[in-house]
């Protein structure tokens, strides 16, 4: 793992609301972890309407995706990605795909339910999960009352939580 | 508190701001002359300072110290440029003796030796350069040149405002400037500018300085990990009591090009003045009054003074009027 690669984030430029077919591609690679996406897998599949090479690979279990790393091992140069699952899923293909030399600009993402969305708590260096609206949380490890910013560390997986002492809060 | 005493060796901001005239950001690089490369500097804090550090860098090792474990050469080579620069400017103060690989460097100040095996980072207990620099009172930097960027990989920091190098740890330049309202007089965005700026201009044996300030209430260590402590601090302040709480706190930067990694190695100079001191030079005073009293609302925010400006200009006013009524 290189430090400086690309995570998947909730605010990721490669999650999409639904799948866009580029047409410059040499090839197209579907994972689908997701049986309950296989509508928006078929709308894709429809799109490419044989113009385009294309793969579907569909993940049923946890073994099967253990085998995701030598399939993006084997691709060629200039293989588009798409990849349908769920949050945690999409993260760990996501993470073997960068690994494999995909670029963000060569992966599309299409997250099923949630997005996650993390928090660092500059106090004690606790990552946790926030819900997608909130400005202020908790830690749950040292209890200080966190402000979250839009700042996003790749190295630490989250977002910037600022410790304050909510007795002098201000509104500015 | 680690005030300057030595004024001479105090890096007043404003130097090259025209009289009369406001600070806002901008590429303020100025190359350093010939003859004024080398960035160590002993202060009379010097012993104080040094002992501080080494007690948040005990105290706080996470906080204050981070590397990537590949960048040990490139630590090795700011170790042997900060030696020779401490020997060549102070030799009174520090001495290296090589034996082949076998270095002894001696700090006389404090009456210490480090021997180690240059080039093995198994001949010392710390990280090369978090080893030497507990020598030298400056916090250290290594942004090591990647695709067009600039990469934080290693970094030791006890004085730098508003620096943690647990969070910036393999950002990119443009990342760690994101909370800065980075933007010049015209509203131009600064950071991808000063970035192509530093690849293209900062070479090996050409190094580029530059001068950053704040302001701070009654605190040494303002850093986000402490935010909940020092922020409500911040209200505390008071046209009477200003003097003596407010302090300016001046980074001198330099940005040296490391002739093997290509790195540039970023170092900062971080001193203090109260407020009452700059009576000791009256064009100070007149000028910070000026500059303070007309400083962006967004650049006050992000340097974390807005709760406390106000108070402070008000006692500069008041300060400027007295001298003026004195020699008058
Ligand atoms: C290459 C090495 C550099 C590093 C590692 C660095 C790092 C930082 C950091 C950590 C901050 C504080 C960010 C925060 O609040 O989270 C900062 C602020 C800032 N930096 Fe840099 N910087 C570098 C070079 C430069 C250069 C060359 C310039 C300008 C020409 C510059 C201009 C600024 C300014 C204007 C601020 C806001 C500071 C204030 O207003 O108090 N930086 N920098
Ligand atoms: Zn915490």
């Amino acid at each position: 793992m290189v430090y400086s690669n690309p995570v998947l984030f909730d605010k990721s430029v490669t999650i999409v609301e639904k799948f866009t077919v580029r047409q410059d591609c040499r090839k197209i690679l579907i994972i689908s972890a997701e049986p309950k996406e296989a509508d928006a897998i078929q709308q894709l599949i429809d799109e490419i309407n044989g113009q385009t090479e294309y793969e579907l690979i569909e993940f049923n279990d946890e073994t099967q995706l253990s085998h995701v790393n030598e399939i993006l091992d084997q691709q060629k140069m200039g293989t588009q990605l798409y990849i349908s699952a769920k949050w945690e899923d999409a993260v760990s293909i996501f993470a073997a795909a960068i690994e494999a030399g995909f670029s963000e600009g060569e992966i599309q993402t299409l997250i099923s339910g949630k997005k996650k969305r993390y928090v660092y708590c500059l106090k004690c260096y606790h990552l946790q999960e926030a819900a997608a609206e909130e400005t202020d949380i908790v830690c749950d490890h040292c209890q200080i009352s966190l402000e979250i910013g839009p700042f996003f560390s790749r190295e630490r997986k989250g977002y910037i939580g600022y410790p304050y002492n909510p007795a002098f809060a201000t509104t500015n | 508190m680690y005030e300057s005493t030595n004024l001479d060796l105090f890096p007043y901001p404003f130097h090259n701001i025209k009289e009369g005239s406001n600070y806002r950001y901008s590429n303020d690089l100025r190359k350093l002359e010939k003859d004024h490369t080398n960035c160590v500097v002993i202060t009379p804090e010097y012993e104080k300072q040094i002992k501080r550090k080494r007690e948040l860098l005990k105290e706080q090792p996470a906080v204050r110290f981070q590397s990537y474990p590949h960048t040990m050469a490139m630590q090795w080579e700011v170790v042997e440029m900060l030696i020779e620069m401490a020997v060549d400017r102070y030799p009174e103060h520090f001495q290296v003796e090589k034996n082949g690989n076998h270095w002894t460097f001696h700090n006389y100040i404090l009456n210490e030796t480090e021997s180690f095996i240059f080039g093995d980072a198994s001949s010392i207990e710390l990280e090369p350069l978090d080893l030497i620099g507990r020598h030298f009172t400056t916090d250290f930097v290594l942004m090591v040149h990647r695709d067009d960027n600039l990469y934080l990989e290693v970094a030791q920091e006890s004085y730098a405002a508003l620096f943690s190098p647990h969070w910036n740890k393999g950002m990119t330049f443009d990342e760690i400037h994101a909370p800065v309202p980075f933007v010049s007089r015209t509203g131009v965005p600064l950071a991808e500018r000063v970035r192509n700026f530093l690849i293209r201009n900062v070479l090996p044996g050409e190094p580029w300085t530059r001068i950053n300030w704040n302001l701070m209430a009654n605190r040494w260590d303002v850093n986000y990990e402490t935010f909940d402590t020092w922020g409500p601090t911040r209200f505390l302040v008071t046209p009477e009591n200003a003097g003596d709480l407010v302090r300016l706190r001046v980074e001198e930067q330099f940005f040296y090009r490391m002739p093997r990694s290509n790195a540039i190695l970023f170092v900062l100079n971080t001193q203090f003045l109260a407020m009452k001191d700059l009576v000791l030079r009256p064009e100070w005073l007149n000028q910070t009054y000026s500059i303070l009293s007309d400083i962006p609302k967004p650049m006050a925010e992000y340097k974390g003074f807005s709760p406390f400006i106000e108070p402070t200009v008000e006692y500069l006013k008041n300060l400027v009027e007295k001298i003026e009524f004195q020699t008058n």
